[in-house]
């Protein structure tokens, strides 16, 4: 986004800091923008172009304000060369960032009507100027409504000077425009040496780093019409010699800190003080300035620039002096003037008010009055900081009163506020200090010495934002805050609201009450930051351990879900015993889970095993009665196994419906391993309260299928009859014995009728009987594996019971014909032999196997009808994959059959319409019917080819 | 295989080869474009396109057939790069350096050459180059850019040295640069060679015509001027560019000014002036030469020309893209004759020489001129003081009082002086804590700035001249009082140290306590107090002995008083003083002093004396 028009701030009301010794601070940082331009695709621009527009920098005269644009503040950030992007930016190539309040300062209250535009680096579609940038970024900020101008950086750190703003602005009133335009004829500075630059009235001053020595330049301002090459180049100046820093021997490169450069006034100077604004532009008390300069710089009234070097000199050239001419060179020795030695890279100049009265004062002024700093501060990377006064001493003499301070570093960038305090940002925190004299509280004995005194002890103060790479504050507002506007290491700009206590508790002087008061707020401020600490550790370390284990589910998932067709990493096999529980014997399945692949299953990971009967699983649509498992798997490593067995029933009412679905899925919990790395514990806590609860997407989990396994009448048979005979005695006939037909049996005299239902049963209801045949080609070429040598109804009989635990014992007899009980405890007789098919092909008889099965029970025989029709289908269709040939067969009468089939279900089915329609008494004969014909349709049963 | 790859590279070296010439092209169209900015993206983008084509170059194992081409893009470059920057960095004497590895690594001199300064790696090179004569014209090419980084360097030593293995002399470093220089005769370039910026034999006439004219200016500088003319006679008669040679003949004026040829250096400024725009230095010039002459008229006519021409805004017309002489001069000198200074130095030049010739009227307009290009900051062009060497401003403004005094405006002289005061308020010591403190028992008043003093003083004289009696003899009170508590041994540190440097302040300190002095005894004896006036003249005596007026205006009013002994003996005083080493006291003292010591100097001194002398025979035989 190119363009942010700002919406005022919202006041802020104090609110959140409050401690004994910190600035009571109500302070609000709101985002203003995220500069990615760095980021962003060319497309993102397409207005971005040039535009031509006369060159009315300078020269026309200031144009009333408008009213709504009053209270502006207008701001410069430039960007050095090769600007590693804002999101990146490191102290060696921050952006430097400074507030011009053209308006009067008291007007500046509200940093509302900001405009900022952006300028990608590298792109120009209008071709106007020749120069490519190479910085990454740029920013342009319009100056005022009626002058254009701006000074717009970056392009490998040359200077556009005098872009102007087209007049459309002033038609389309604050609507801000994403056309950055720059005069083609614009005044540019392709010097890739240039390191920095500042503007006062019409000269440019310029800091270029020369072969062996930094140099600065004075530009003068091109008149309208004429040739604007920048070659009105009207001083130089060689400053002192610049080390190169060590370890590239011989080449020059970008120095690891960039000069500092700023333009100093004296007050009774004629140039305007908005044309002072440069950045870092300030103006000094008549005193000190003549203290620094000298006496020449204060008759003239001219404006020094001050230079910051990364190799800490301090120095100063009054401007103008330096105007000089090829042919009069300067002599530097002359020019120049080392203040200082900060022996640290100088990061920041600036220039304060410390006399407080004289501050209030000045609050009485017209607001076009400005205020004379008297205190210059300089700042050196590492947190020397250098605070210059002048003072008087005994014998009336003018002295310097400089004074040393240590601050905590390294400095990022540093700004001066209002009230004597110099704010200053490290990568770890923004700092505030109070040079003003009202803060220190010198012992009444000390006797008041002239307009000196600085305080001897500074004692920063933390504002809790961190990593601010460019600061700028603003004047003192009038409600006495202080706004700072600050542009974080992450490209993001802030302004910061400061309502900073009037009565800052400074040094006060120690008494020993106060000192043991002092100490205990001291040591319970360590307490809290220890807990802090030790509490944001342990944050960090559950996030870790989040995203470990995201890491690890993510690759189980792909493992699994792109495994395709051959074995899968994980698997789970499901299969099914008859146990005794209690007094019931229950069907018990067992599921393992198996982890062959190299991932280990850990916290998060459960395993879900859903049990569906058939009823449910026939009917769809109702919430029927399925039973879900879930085993949280706990460190399943790779190679490890799981053994879940769970009961399948009989339930409570002794029936077993079968079949059984047994479906088995891996479930992975986000919210159990993200959610207690993102749940703001602690609440007071301001980097985990940003994080929003509904970070956890809608789903709160991942579920993999592993294995669905279907549980039928086969598995579940029992064979009593074959168990050997010491167990047989306890045989279990069935889940629970009526105990009156116990008792009644065992009443009976031996050798009678049996009597009860079951022989009743047997006696007037004939066993139902489902057969279905299948052709013995198709039977041995499905069952010729392991099944050699063995007669083919044997084979039979142990390919349908292969899941059941009896499969040993008919294998080991070579059975054909077995006889079981159903869950239930109805017999199931399952005979298997074989017979000679002739009608089917005119080629002669078919050898066929039909598979009857008996049993009492109508619904026993259907389950068991339905589990064998069930492997049958299996067999066929994989055995029809394989291709088999059908052989020749009487079609005619294959179609007989079918035709009959069809007759009976069609009968079925007007039988079953009528069931319910009838009344009770027809019904009963319907059913009879509807029965016999079911039979009908089972017996002469199906031919499997 | 050696085959094949001479093949391929034979190809590649053609593209390299016309990447090359399409660069040197550009950057003489880039040469010959009028617009500054165009012109500087085409030199860099060419700067940048040579860059990239020598570091495929090297990134390959040197080979013969592609050296002449790697050293010819090396040469380009460096060329483009010095005159783009306008000077010679250690980068350069890198890549010289880099070639001639490469060059020795086709010679399979793999060990002690990675130790080997610059100086032995050029010996081994063109002792190689000779084994491959195809080389030869692109080393001699870098050999002339190594003794155009030589000379700006000032390693002359180096410079004889290559000059002499490039001539294959033998003699020694005993031989004259210029002769060695004169001799040397690179190759002449192939017609299909690839394209350059800058051949070897323009390369050689620069280098001659910059250290011929070094070696004058040093010569001249060092106050040699015979040496220093057989030099420049050496450049102008060479091929010299227009600039250089309006600078060569201003020096050689200069020259025979100070061998005492005036009309042959008077021939050389006109010549000067007739061959270029840079009309300063000539102008400064000729003025020095016209003073020396005593033509006063002359002297001013050629100064204010010269405030005329240094209005014109200096206008350098761009570099060229090649090594050019001016980038191998040292930077300009304060002493060389070449410095002509700004404008208001030039006007300062021309007030104070009024002042001094005593045409008080044109030095108070030319004073007041001064001041207002360098007050008025409604003026677009900032104009600098006349820096040091010349006086601070607190005293320009003191001459400008002093010339207004002696051109009969005694009020402008007094507003002048307000100014003055109220600017520099802020840094003069607090007064009215002082008088309280004095109050308290305090005795120490602070040091005031000499100048602070000088402008109580000349407020008298303009008092005087005003006739208020009263008003001047207060001023002069004050103007005592500071001076009297000044110590000039705890000089300031900050607000005037640079003031006082050039001149010795505490001669000025005396000097300025005695015209103090006189004056305020001159007004006791105008309102008729001799009394008081004899008071001051004894003081005047005591403070300052070396100041023979002091001596004679209290003799005077001894003599008025009738106190004839006390007047014998003090001029015994006079008179030995006089016969003894007479010192110069005065001719250190500022330009502000001196014009005031003047007026206050009795104009019938030698007559009064004689007076007295005659009359003392008398007295001696009584």
């Amino acid at each position: 986004m190119p363009l942010a028009l700002l919406s005022p701030l919202p006041s802020i009301k104090d609110s959140s800091i409050s401690s004994p010794n910190t600035f009571r601070a109500a302070l609000a940082t709101e985002r203003i923008e995220e500069l990615t331009p760095g980021a962003a695709p060319e497309s993102v621009y397409p207005n971005t172009q040039y535009q031509t527009s006369p060159l009315s920098w300078g020269q026309s005269p200031p144009q009333p304000q408008s009213g709504g644009r009053s209270g502006r503040l207008h701001v410069v950030l430039c960007a050095p060369a090769g600007a590693p992007g804002p999101h990146d930016v490191c102290p060696t190539s921050k952006p430097c960032f400074a507030a011009l309040p053209l308006d009067s300062p008291s007007r500046v209250s509200g940093l509302s009507g900001l405009q900022i535009g952006f300028l990608n680096g590298g792109r120009r579609t209008g071709g106007g100027v020749p120069w490519s940038f190479t910085c990454q970024w740029c920013a342009w900020f319009p100056l005022s409504s009626g002058r254009g101008g701006g000074v717009l950086a970056g392009p490998s750190m040359g200077v556009l000077w005098s872009t102007s703003r087209d007049d459309r602005d002033s038609e389309d009133g604050d609507q801000p425009s994403p056309v950055i335009p720059v005069d083609p004829d614009a005044c540019i500075l392709p010097d890739a040496a240039l390191c920095a630059f500042t503007v006062l009235d019409s000269v440019l001053v310029t800091l270029v780093q020369g072969p062996a020595r930094w140099k600065m330049q004075l530009f003068e301002q091109p008149c309208p019409g004429e040739d604007p090459r920048p070659g009105g180049q009207i001083g130089e100046v060689e400053l002192s010699t610049y080390t190169p820093p060590a370890g590239v021997p011989g080449k020059p490169a970008a120095p690891h800190f960039l000069p500092v450069l700023c333009c100093v006034s004296p007050s009774g100077s004629r140039v305007p003080c908005d044309l002072l604004g440069g950045p870092g532009g300030f103006t000094l008390e008549d005193a000190l300035f003549g203290l620094l300069f000298g006496a020449d710089a204060t008759l003239l009234q001219s404006p020094v620039v001050l230079c910051g070097l990364p190799d800490g000199q301090l120095c100063c050239v009054i401007l103008k002096a330096l105007v000089t001419s090829r042919s009069a060179p300067g002599d530097p020795n002359a020019l120049v003037k080392i203040l200082h030695h900060l022996e640290e890279p100088v990061i920041f100049i600036g220039a304060l008010k410390t006399e407080p009265q004289a501050a209030e004062a000045a609050e009485n002024f017209l607001p076009d009055e400005d205020v004379h700093s008297d205190c210059l501060v300089a700042l050196g990377h590492h947190g020397r900081m250098l605070a210059i006064k002048a003072s008087w001493d005994e014998s009336g003499k003018l002295v310097p009163e400089l004074r040393e301070y240590c601050l905590p570093g390294p400095v990022l960038c540093a700004a001066c506020g209002a009230g004597g305090r110099v704010y200053h940002s490290t990568p770890s925190d923004l700092c505030v200090v109070d040079l003003s004299r009202g803060s220190t509280l010198l012992g009444p004995e000390q006797p008041e010495e002239g307009p000196g005194g600085l305080p001897p002890m500074l004692h920063p103060a933390s504002l809790n934002i961190c990593s601010v790479v460019s600061l700028s504050a603003s004047p003192r507002t009038h409600e006495g805050g202080t706004k700072l506007l600050a542009l974080s290491a992450k490209g993001r700009l802030m302004t910061c609201s400061l309502d900073l206590d009037s009565e800052i508790p400074g040094p006060a002087r120690m008494t020993t009450e106060s000192a043991g008061r002092k100490i205990k707020e001291l040591l319970s401020g360590i307490g809290n930051i220890s807990e802090r600490v030790s509490f944001l550790k342990k944050a960090v370390d559950q996030r870790n351990k989040a995203l470990t284990s995201l890491n690890e589910a993510m690759n189980v998932s792909c493992a699994l879900l792109s495994s395709g067709t051959g074995p899968r990493p994980i698997s789970c096999t499901t299969s099914t015993t008859w146990s005794r529980l209690q007094t019931q014997d229950m069907l018990m399945a067992t599921c393992v889970l198996e982890n062959s692949s190299s991932f280990s299953l850990d916290q998060g990971w459960t395993l879900c095993i859903q049990v569906l009967t058939s009823s449910c699983a026939l009917d769809l649509d109702s919430a029927c009665s399925a039973i879900t498992y879930t085993i949280p798997v706990d460190q399943l490593g790779p190679g490890a196994r799981r053994e879940v067995t769970l009961p399948l029933g009989p339930g409570e009412n002794g029936g077993l419906d079968l079949p059984v679905t047994v479906s088995c899925t891996l479930f992975y919990s986000l919210r159990e391993v993200v959610g207690g790395a993102l749940a703001p514990s602690d609440s007071e806590d301001p980097f985990l309260d940003e994080c929003p609860s509904d970070v956890l997407p809608e789903q709160e989990g991942v579920c993999l299928p592993l294995s669905r396994h279907t549980v039928d009448m086969l598995q579940c048979l029992r064979f009593p009859g074959l168990a050997p005979p010491h167990t047989r005695a306890p045989s279990p006939l069935g889940p629970t014995r009526d105990p009156v037909a116990t008792f009644l049996e065992t009443c009976r005299e031996p050798g009678s009728q049996p009597a009860g239902p079951a022989s009743l049963r047997a006696e007037f209801l004939p066993p139902s009987v489902a057969s279905i045949k299948v052709s013995a080609e198709l039977l041995r070429a499905a069952l010729k594996d392991g099944h050699s040598g063995v007669p083919l109804c044997c084979a039979t009989l142990q390919w349908l019971l292969a899941e059941n635990a009896a499969v040993d014992v008919v294998r080991a007899r070579a059975l054909s014909s077995i006889q079981g009980v159903a869950p239930d405890g109805a017999d199931v007789h399952l005979i298997v032999r074989e017979v000679a098919m002739t009608d089917l092909c005119p080629a002669g008889p078919i050898q066929a196997v039909e598979i009857q099965v008996e049993s009492s029970s109508l619904a026993d025989i259907c389950r068991a009808h339905h589990a064998v029709v069930g492997r049958m289908q299996t067999m066929v269709t994989e055995q029809a994959a394989q291709g088999s040939s059908a052989p020749d067969l009487r079609v005619q009468y294959l179609r007989q059959i079918h035709a009959n089939h069809e007759t009976l279900l069609r009968e079925v089915q007007t039988l079953r319409d009528r069931l319910c329609t009838e009344d009770e008494a027809s019904s009963c004969a319907t059913a009879q019917r509807l029965l016999q014909v079911y039979r009908q349709l089972r017996h002469p049963s199906l031919i499997l080819l | 295989m050696s085959r094949q790859t001479t093949s391929v590279g034979s190809s590649c070296l053609d593209l390299w080869r016309e990447k090359n010439d399409r660069l040197v092209r550009q950057a003489k169209v880039a040469q010959n474009s009028d617009l500054t900015l165009r012109r500087r993206q085409l030199a860099q983008d060419a700067l940048e396109g040579l860059r990239g084509l020598l570091h495929s170059l090297q990134g390959l194992p040197a080979a013969v057939p592609v050296l002449p081409l790697e050293l010819t893009v090396i040469c380009n470059f460096i060329i483009l790069r010095a005159s783009l920057a306008q000077g010679f960095t250690e980068d350069q004497a890198q890549d010289i350096q880099r070639g001639l590895e490469r060059v020795l690594e086709t010679q399979e001199q793999q060990g002690p050459r990675l130790e080997q300064g610059l100086r032995e790696l050029w010996d081994s090179a063109l002792r190689a180059s000779c084994l491959l004569p195809e080389l030869l014209s692109a080393l001699h090419r870098l050999a002339g850019l190594q003794a155009a980084l030589w000379l700006s360097a000032d390693r002359l030593g180096d410079l004889a040295l290559l000059l002499e293995t490039l001539n294959d002399s033998q003699s020694g470093a005993s031989e004259d640069l210029l002769l060695l220089l004169k001799t040397w005769s690179p190759p002449s370039e192939e017609l299909d060679a690839p394209l350059t910026l800058q051949d070897a034999q323009g390369l050689k006439d620069v280098l001659l015509t910059a250290f011929a004219y070094r070696r004058g200016l040093q010569e001249l500088i060092t106050g040699n001027p015979e040496k220093a003319l057989s030099s420049l006679h050496e450049v102008a008669s060479g091929p010299c560019p227009r600039p250089v040679l309006v600078q060569v003949y201003t020096a050689l004026g200069s020259c025979h000014r100070k061998m005492g040829n005036p009309q042959r250096a008077l021939l050389y400024l006109v010549a000067a002036l007739k061959e270029g725009s840079a009309w300063g230095p000539p102008l400064l010039e000729a003025s020095k030469l016209y003073q020396q002459l005593g033509d006063t008229t002359a002297e001013l006519e050629s100064l204010e020309l010269l405030v005329e021409a240094l209005n014109v805004p200096y206008s350098s017309k761009s570099p060229q893209f090649l090594i050019e002489v001016e980038l191998l001069l040292p930077p300009p000198d304060l002493a060389s004759p070449l410095h002509c200074g700004t404008q208001s130095q030039a006007k300062h030049i021309l007030a104070s020489r009024c002042l001094q010739t005593g045409r008080a009227e044109d030095a108070a307009e030319h004073y007041l001129d001064l001041l207002a290009l360098l007050l008025d900051s409604s003026e677009p062009r900032f104009s600098p003081p006349p820096s040091p060497p010349g006086p601070c401003m607190p005293e320009v403004f003191l001459e400008a009082a002093v010339a207004l005094i002696q051109a009969g405006r005694a009020q402008d002289a007094l507003t002048l002086c307000e100014e003055l005061l109220s600017r520099t308020s802020s840094l003069l010591p607090k007064m009215s804590r002082l008088w309280e403190d004095a109050r308290k028992g305090t005795k120490e008043l602070p040091y005031c700035p000499l100048w602070v003093s000088a402008t109580h003083l000349l407020q008298g004289q303009a008092w005087v001249q005003l006739g208020a009696q009263k008003v001047a003899i207060s001023e002069f009170s004050r103007c005592l009082e500071l001076l009297f508590r000044a110590t000039p041994e705890e000089k300031e540190k900050g607000a005037a140290s640079n003031c006082e440097q050039g001149c010795k302040s505490d001669v000025a300190l005396q000097q300025l306590r005695a015209a103090a002095l006189i004056s305020r005894g001159l007004e006791w004896v105008a309102s008729g107090q001799d009394t008081k006036a004899l008071q001051d003249f004894l003081l005047g005596v005591q403070m300052c002995p070396g100041n023979g007026d002091t001596y004679f205006h209290l003799l005077q009013t001894l003599k008025r008083l009738d106190r004839r002994d006390e007047a014998t003996a003090l001029w015994w005083r006079l008179e030995a003083q006089t016969k003894g080493p007479q010192e110069d006291a005065t001719w250190s003292l500022p330009l502000y002093l001196e014009s005031y010591l003047s007026w206050i100097r009795p104009s019938d001194r030698d007559a009064f004396l004689e007076e007295f002398r005659t009359s003392l025979p008398k007295s001696c035989d009584l």
